[in-house]
């Protein structure tokens, strides 16, 4: 279980996050949404150990300040929100490196698994650089997972944070990693998302935080917190749940795709 | 906008050969460069009769002994040195162009050796007893030394390392080295002038065993301990925060590779002068043919970079004997050019 | 760093000249076509000879068929020229230099690096320093030191007699011309020595400089002082100094009076009223070689016309 208590933190010299609480639990996805500029990138940031702000963060007990880096990275691993890859290293060779960073490491069939679960296996062997945006997001996706890639080892869970995992996709790829980030969370891992995509999140994850200029606007299950009370306020505009539009307007909705 | 493409298998990378296969190829080239080195000069010698000590002439000997091998052996430290140095600082400022001397260490050799040329008669008469000789290295090595501590300060902040803070107080810094150096171009004679110019250009003319004991154990630690950083600088190539989330201890592999680089350049620099365009053609050669995991670049770099500088002197040696050309100016022209050749290459890479 | 070292090369292209990489005028001297006079040494038979003065001194002992190799610096007479070339003075190749099988190695002061110079001589080739002193007792000390070196006494003896009446003919002929300048109330003519004009820059010579020295050997006076060697000095200076003569080596880039005291630091000069512009053959002028008598007694001429 990871624990936020009471994080401060100023970037530039301008808060960002100001007293924020936060709760996630292994075997369901947590996400965090919130307009931009909200902190919800910094949330996770700090929640990774990239930044250090005021305030305690545990990880199943432990303080993760304490923890050294290479034991951070046997317990949880990361998908940032942009990374460009420097130099000519070909899909294969960034998985590789995720998988040589856990505890897996001796497994190098993992790397192919994790390709395919991304739907990434027929391009292993491409340039990084080559790959499409999106391309690339699952790519990192896939050397994230590589790096944790049994969700409990020893009793113990794995952890996977993600920033915005879905942010690039099509909607069919979105379906595709957001059953994948369920799946990790079944087999009893932990997963926490920053999210764009409200309707998503309102399907797959079973805790969500919503942040309004740094603080906590409301946080629980999507029931209560994709309420239009609250959504309204941090979004600041008039925003109303489960109504379908006038006639005559077209709209998609990820909850209507067969079941993935 | 993703999805059209993914399911057609695209054309497969054409194949890497095997990193053992290059290391190999690598290791050949260099007993071929080396053997090329030894009995090519601009003297004529029996090598053989000098080796295995068969009647050679005093001559002979000393040719072989005292001119070619401490040489041959310089060469390949110095190759190796600014080859894996280059290779480090690219995969630090995850650049393909970054070379050492963005860490100063360059602009601050310069400046030291520039000073012991033109200012190294007003030492104390005692110092320069001791000194002799190695003023001038040593002033170049300390120039190089200090310059990198004083950048590593300036861009360190809370233990961490802002590498846009350290290019940019580099080129603060190699302005102000070069107005310094101006001020003492002024200040030289005719004779310090020449001595100036060559020694920006770089030669191994002045090789002997002393260089060597004095070069070999920094160069050799550093060759030995780069390899160690390659798995943090492949993490570095995903960045920062990523090299960190993998577990690499990112702060620690900053600072150990500005100091490695700092050190084998410092240490190459101070025995041979400058020589450009080996620590950027090398690893951009290899990253080509083997790609860019510095597992495999970093040993592939010293093997290869000692190899070229090698035959670059042996070039140096005997195309205008009998006396010599700086070995900055042969490196120079043999590699702008296939640096342009790669920058076309990888244009039309990229424009496909 | 690498930048302005390189623009210094530039400058340096020029100092070459000043050390005497001049392109020279093939006027052979006297000493260098007569024949040799002494015995001839049975020792070293071959020689590699280092710095320019040196190189003319041993064709002047009439040893030049013994030398096997010169260094860059080493273009007179016309025929030291064929042989094969070490390279610079100071970046010699030990292996070059072994490589021409010398006996004896004549090496003006400052020849090196050291490493090589050690490494030559660990092949026991022997590697004789000749001092470098720019004035006419160097000179004839030069003579000596070669000619001991070449074990050639008594041509050395005559050379260096020979040379050393030279410089004092050519010296009463100045003191002659500067007591009768005295007589009519004129002082030594003020002359300035330029290096190179490229760009517009004015390079001169200061205090201290070989030229200078012999600016004074000829009778004139330095009018540029206040700093020491080659230096590039400004308009302003030159203007100040008002030069009545301006002294420059023969060369491609040597400029035509037309074009030299149009530029400003010169138009308003004395120099450019009389269109005073010397030219000279860079290594007799600066060599300090044994020709030094005749280039004082050509450059007190030019420097003196009318008295000629």
């Amino acid at each position: 279980m990871l624990t936020a208590t009471d994080i401060h933190l100023s970037l530039g010299g301008r808060p960002v996050l100001n007293g924020v609480d936060f709760t996630a639990r292994p075997g369901q996805i947590t996400a965090i949404v919130g307009p931009n500029g909200s902190g919800k990138t910094t949330l996770l940031r700090a929640l990774t150990g990239e930044l250090r702000p005021r305030g305690a963060i545990t990880l199943d007990g432990q303080d993760c300040a304490r923890l050294p880096p290479a034991e951070m990275a046997a317990r949880r691993a990361v998908l940032p929100q942009a990374g460009a890859v420097a130099f000519p290293f070909t899909l294969r060779e960034v998985v590789q490196m995720g998988l040589s960073a856990g505890l897996s490491a001796a497994r190098p069939e993992v790397v192919g698994q994790a390709l395919r679960a991304v739907d990434l296996a027929a391009h292993a062997d491409r340039l990084f650089q080559e790959l499409s945006g999106g391309e690339q997001a699952r790519g990192h996706l896939a050397r994230a997972l590589a790096q944790v890639w049994e969700p409990v080892v020893a009793g113990v869970p794995r952890w996977l944070f993600l920033d915005e995992p879905v942010a690039s996709l099509d909607i069919g790829h979105q379906l595709q990693v957001m059953a994948l980030m369920a799946d990790y969370a079944a087999r009893g891992g932990g997963v926490i998302a920053v999210m764009h995509d409200l309707n998503l999140t309102a399907m797959f994850a079973a805790q969500i935080t919503l942040l309004n200029r740094g603080r906590v606007e409301a946080a629980g299950p999507p029931g209560a917190v994709l309420a239009d009370r609250p959504l309204s306020r941090a979004y600041g505009t008039a925003l109303r749940v489960n109504v379908t539009p006038p006639p005559g307007h077209v709209f998609v909705l990820p909850q209507t795709a067969a079941a993935v | 906008m993703v999805a059209i493409a993914h399911r057609e298998a695209p054309p497969r990378r054409p194949g890497r050969p095997a990193p053992g296969l290059v290391m190999a190829g690598l290791a050949l080239l260099l007993a071929v460069a080396a053997g090329v080195g030894l009995f090519q000069g601009a003297a004529e010698t029996s090598v053989r009769a000098a080796l295995w000590g068969e009647g050679a002439s005093l001559r002979d000997h000393v040719i072989v002994w005292d001119i070619r091998l401490p040489r041959l052996v310089l060469g390949a430290l110095v190759g190796a040195a600014l080859a894996v140095s280059g290779a480090l600082m690219q995969g630090l400022f995850r650049n393909p162009l970054a070379d050492p001397g963005l860490v100063g260490v360059g602009a601050g050799a310069g400046l030291g050796a520039v000073l012991a040329i033109v200012l190294g008669g007003l030492l104390p008469p005692a110092v320069l007893a001791v000194a002799g000789v190695w003023t001038v290295p040593l002033a170049a090595f300390a120039g190089g030394w200090i310059t990198t501590l004083v950048l590593y300060r300036v861009a360190t902040r809370g233990g961490r390392t802002s590498m846009a803070t350290m290019l940019l107080a580099g080129i603060a810094i190699a302005a102000l080295a070069g107005a310094l150096t101006g001020v003492m171009i002024y200040l030289a004679d005719d004779r310090q002038l020449r001595d100036l110019t060559f020694w920006g250009l770089g030669s191994l003319a002045g090789a002997n065993w002393a260089k060597v004991q004095a070069g070999a154990p920094l160069m050799l630690a550093v060759l030995l301990a780069a390899p160690v950083l390659a798995r943090g600088l492949n993490g570095l190539a995903l960045g920062e925060a990523a090299a960190h989330h993998m577990g690499i201890p990112v702060e620690r592999v900053k600072s150990a590779t500005i100091l490695l680089v700092a050190a084998a350049t410092g240490a190459a620099v101070a025995v041979s002068g400058g020589i450009g365009f080996v620590g950027i053609v090398v690893p951009h050669l290899l990253r080509l043919v083997m790609g860019p995991d510095h597992r495999g670049l970093l040993p592939a770099a010293a093997l290869l970079g000692a190899a070229v500088l090698i035959l670059a002197d042996t070039l140096a040696r005997i195309l205008v004997a009998p006396a010599e050309l700086p070995i900055g100016i042969v490196t120079a022209v043999l590699g702008a050019p296939v640096f342009l050749w790669i920058l076309l290459r990888r244009r039309a890479l990229l424009e496909v | 760093m690498r930048g302005p070292v390189v623009r210094g090369a530039a400058v340096l292209r020029g100092l070459a000249l000043a050390v005497g990489l001049a392109s020279v005028t093939v006027t052979a001297t006297a000493a260098a076509s007569e024949p040799a006079s002494g015995p001839a040494s049975e020792s070293a038979m071959r020689v590699l000879s280092i710095g320019g003065a040196v190189t003319e001194i041993v064709y002047a002992l009439g040893a030049g068929d013994r030398l096997v190799g010169r260094d860059t610096t080493s273009v007179f007479p016309p025929q030291a020229a064929a042989l094969p070339d070490v390279g610079y003075i100071r970046r010699l190749s030990p292996e070059g230099v072994l490589s021409l099988g010398p006996e004896l190695i004549l090496a003006e002061e400052g020849a090196g690096p050291a490493e090589a110079v050690e490494a030559i001589e660990a092949a026991s080739t022997p590697f004789v320093i000749i001092p470098d002193d720019p004035s006419p007792a160097g000179v004839l000390r030069k003579i000596d030191a070669v000619a001991a070196a070449l074990d050639m006494p008594e041509a050395g003896a005559a050379l260096s007699a020979r040379v050393e009446a030279e410089i004092a003919a050519a010296r009463a002929a100045v003191t002659a011309g500067q007591s009768r300048g005295q007589s009519e109330g004129i002082g030594p003519r003020r002359a300035i020595f330029l290096l190179s004009t490229a760009g517009g820059r004015l390079m001169a010579a200061g205090s201290d400089s070989s030229a200078e020295r012999m600016l004074e050997l000829a009778g004139a006076r330095n009018a540029l002082t206040g700093f020491s060697g080659y230096k590039q000095v400004s308009d302003e200076a030159l203007i100040a100094a008002a030069p009545e003569v301006v002294v420059m080596m023969a060369g491609d880039s040597t400029p035509t009076p037309e074009a030299l005291f149009a530029m400003p630091a010169l138009a308003a000069s004395p120099a450019a009223a009389s269109r005073a512009l010397v030219v000279m053959d860079g290594l007799a002028l600066l060599g300090f070689g044994p020709r030094i008598g005749q280039a004082i007694r050509d450059l007190n001429a030019a420097l003196y016309p009318a008295e000629g």
